[in-house]
């Protein structure tokens, strides 16, 4: 039974603010020298799927580099491998962007036809989870479904914030409601991997229309498909993360620090190894001053301040006297002597300057631009910007990717403020 | 001009002890994540020479691995690229090779293929950074049929290398190998630029094996041979109080090795490893701490290699240890060089008490302080490990028949 797996990194992920304002969701860094999209591959990989389609729409740059010809995965092959997919023009598609997953799945409905798998998998590309996907392609054949989508418990209280299937005694779906506000649905929620039988899913895109759209898998494609074809549900036990909003991008990367073992995701199995694109660093240099605890270190980044409780991407240099709590922080940021960052979350080549506070003060002000995206006390700076030295900066604060010293007002950044 | 870079990397060198027990020396593991011929094929890249022939002999499994197809430093190409040229049997000239230039000859059927005006020979087991395009440039200024490069070393030195003079031209007049006391002290340092006619010719002479033992005493006597005088970083880590040296080296605030330096990027086929993990009970100063690391004890001036895992309540300090080695909770080790996939059990300690007694079976190569423990050893627990001690690879729990090893031991 052949597999593809196509994997949507398209979206935009605007909740994580700026970490995705250069780069696609997926390419966001995470756990120090992994991105997010490598748990995904790791996972193919892993189970043997060896056929993987990316789709690409928003910022793919820097998801086009880390893939590559995908060596890391062993997925440069001569037959399979992995294939970036570009929105192009052209054909009979029309000339529009893709405007959901189902439709971005359709206007490849040609490279689908020239692999003719048996199934088609069609995995999110910002989740971080371990799965072993032979399982539920088991599971599937088994039941004899057309499609099978991966669901997981959770607590009854968060049922409005995930897509609820509602099945009956062989797990067949019955009922799919989008964040229903009403508890009565069922705790079983999608985690947004599909299975579907190729055939099926040839015949269901092909079908849209004004009527009918077919744009959105969650929106159209799947509620059809319950009423007319075999949609069987596939519980699934285990570690799975959608760390789309900053809060739970640090704190399933804080997640991470404590004592060995003690973290849900283990990046240490060795049957289970997550591939990446390497970076060629040294090892972590940690001078005669460093005080590191309850963290994570990648290569090449020299520490000779303090670090608690956080995660350090490669090549992140934190000078004497500078402390670093509760925090993330992305490639060859650069802490200033005597600087002091707490929970704060620090994209890649930014300068703190010598003696600056960031995350400083008891005042949880929400951010002021973007209250339902900043509000638990998280703040976060874009990539490339240099922060002055000696300013106090509050919490909740959002400070845009390049600014430079000249766009600092001088005087200190009260909570919620955006620069 | 057309060079083709030749690199010995077959010989035993016996002073290393348990290190080169299991592999050849350029592949034994440095700075962490490195082994020592990283350096010299990051050097050779570096300087734009993407024609490398490592020739291997002792011990070439490790190294071949490691080494593979030359992808971490970009020689995995169609023309040139990197290649191991292995002794082979057959008419002419084949066998194993007595020496390094001996290792050369059998490969001159190969060096004439590659079609080449120059061949630089060097040492695989030294750490250097060098752009050897200034050497080369050097040996074409001079019109030299052959340059050595050479730096000074102390006068107490000297009977460690082979110490050339030169006149005010840089021309080489004189060499001597290994003086006791010398006026000169311009050290050879193994690295070698012949003209390919030059090389084809001298090698000619069945009788001279080897570059620093025949050649150079007198090659000087009848061709133009010129030094070239290095100034920077050059390290010979052929003992193992040099090994370990190096190593703490490293550890400095601005280290006279900088690995750190984006214009001249040491390549090395890296470890697929998570971040280092640090506990929180963990304390963890002045160290170089490699990928895969799980820190939950107390590490200090250490040098550890991908993978090494401290449990709480064990302290490291002043050691070299390498990948995927386990210190279990309790354990104390000090000026230890550890080797990889080591079980050092709860509650021992290494380098215990303040004797130095040298070691029993190698007196001049074990004698100051340090202990080493070879590859996949096991210290059962409680075991108390004297200095000068040599714990063979494999060694195993039973092997050690009181919880007390002395000084000067071998296990």
């Amino acid at each position: 039974m052949q597999t593809l797996a196509i994997l949507m990194a398209g979206g935009a992920g605007t909740r994580l603010t700026v970490l995705s304002d250069k780069r696609a969701k997926p390419a966001v860094p995470f756990a120090g020298k992994y991105r997010i999209i490598d748990f995904t591959l790791s996972n193919c990989v892993n189970s043997g799927i060896y056929d993987v389609a990316v789709l690409t729409q928003y910022r793919p740059h820097s998801l086009n580099t880390h893939i590559g010809i995908g060596k890391p995965w062993d997925l440069d092959r001569q037959r399979g491998g992995v294939h970036l997919r570009q929105p192009y023009q052209g054909g009979n598609a029309d000339l529009d962007w893709y405007r959901g997953t189902a439709d971005a799945v359709y206007r490849n409905l040609d490279f689908i036809q020239e692999k003719l798998p048996d199934m088609v998998l069609i995995l999110s590309g910002d989740h971080i989870y371990k799965m072993d996907y032979r399982e539920m392609l088991e599971y599937h054949r088994q039941k004899g479904a057309d499609l099978t989508v991966a669901v997981m418990n959770v607590p009854l209280e968060e049922t409005d914030r995930f897509g609820i299937m509602t099945v009956n005694r062989n797990m067949r779906i019955t009922e799919f409601h989008e964040k229903p506000k009403e508890r009565d649905k069922g705790t079983l929620a999608s985690m947004g991997i599909y299975v579907f039988d190729t055939r099926v899913l040839l015949d269901r895109l092909s079908e849209g229309s004004d009527e009918t759209p077919r744009i959105d898998f969650g929106k159209h494609v799947i509620p059809d498909m319950i009423a007319q074809d075999k949609v069987y549900a596939y519980p699934f036990e285990g570690y799975w993360v959608d760390v789309g909003t900053v809060h739970s991008f640090w704190d399933t990367n804080l997640a991470l620090c404590g004592p060995e073992g003690s973290a849900d995701l283990n990046l240490h199995d060795p049957n289970w190894v997550i591939h990446t694109r390497s970076e060629e660093r040294p090892p972590v240099k940690l001078g005669p001053q460093a005080q590191v605890t309850d963290s994570l270190i990648s290569n090449g980044c020299v520490i000779r301040g303090r670090v608690e409780r956080s995660v350090l991407s490669p090549g992140v240099y934190v000078s004497p006297g500078a402390v670093v709590t509760e925090s993330v922080i992305i490639n060859d940021t650069w802490i200033g002597p005597g600087a002091i960052v707490n929970r704060a979350i620090i994209d890649e080549n930014v300068v703190v300057g010598a003696g600056t506070k960031l995350g400083f003060g008891d005042d949880l002000t929400p951010n002021q631009q973007m209250p339902d995206k900043l509000d638990s006390g998280i703040s976060v700076v874009g990539a490339g910007a240099q922060i002055p030295g000696g300013l106090t900066i509050g919490r909740n604060v959002l400070i845009h990717s390049d600014r430079i010293e000249s766009d600092f007002p001088g005087t200190d950044i009260s909570s919620g403020e955006t620069i | 001009m057309k060079t083709l870079v030749m690199v010995m990397a077959g010989g035993a060198s016996e002073d290393l002890s348990v290190l080169t027990a299991v592999r050849a020396e350029p592949a034994i593991p440095f700075g962490g994540k490195f082994r020592i011929i990283d350096f010299l094929l990051s050097n050779c890249v570096n300087s734009g020479l993407y024609n490398v022939a490592l020739l291997t002999q002792y011990m070439p499994r490790s190294l071949n691995e490691h080494v593979g197809v030359g992808k971490p430093w970009d020689l995995d190409r169609s023309q040139g690229g990197v290649r191991l040229l292995q002794p082979y049997l057959g008419p002419g000239q084949s066998g194993w090779q007595r020496g390094t230039a001996d290792a050369v000859r059998h490969n001159m059927d190969f060096v004439s293929e590659q079609r080449v005006d120059n061949v630089l020979v060097l040492a695989g087991d030294h750490i250097y950074k060098m752009d050897y395009r200034q050497m080369m440039k050097f040996h074409q200024q001079m019109k030299a049929d052959m340059t050595v490069a050479v730096r000074r070393v102390s006068p107490f030195e000297t009977h460690r290398f082979g110490i050339v003079s030169v006149d005010s031209d840089m021309r080489v007049t004189g060499f001597k190998e290994k003086p006791r006391r010398s006026k000169e002290t311009l050290a050879s340092m193994g690295i070698y630029i012949f003209n390919t006619d030059t090389l084809r010719e001298i090698l000619a002479d069945d009788s001279l094996n080897d570059f620093g033992r025949d050649i150079l005493p007198a090659i000087f006597r009848s061709h133009k041979v010129a030094a070239y005088t290095f100034e920077g970083y050059w390290a010979d880590v052929g003992t193992l109080q040099a090994y370990w040296e190096s190593n703490m080296a490293l550890l400095a605030e601005t280290p006279a090795l900088d690995l750190y330096d984006p214009d001249w990027v040491i390549h090395t086929r890296s470890e697929e490893q998570p971040p280092v993990q640090i506990g929180p009970e963990a304390w963890v100063g002045g160290n170089l701490l490699s990928n895969g690391c799980i820190i939950e004890g107390v590490v200090e001036r250490s040098v550890l290699s991908p993978g090494v895992r401290v449990a709480a309540g064990a302290e490291v300090r002043d050691s070299v240890i390498m990948n995927d080695t386990v210190i279990e909770a309790g354990a104390k080790v000090q000026r230890v060089i550890i080797d990889k996939d080591v079980v050092v059990g709860e509650g021992v300690e290494a380098c215990y008490g303040v004797d130095n007694v040298p070691n029993r079976l190698y007196p001049s190569r074990l004698n100051t302080g340090l202990t080493v423990i070879g590859k996949d050893a096991i210290i059962p627990a409680g075991v108390k490990i004297g200095h000068n001690v040599i714990i063979n690879p494999g060694a195993t729990a039973d092997m050690f028949t009181s919880d007390f090893v002395p000084s000067g031991e071998v296990v």
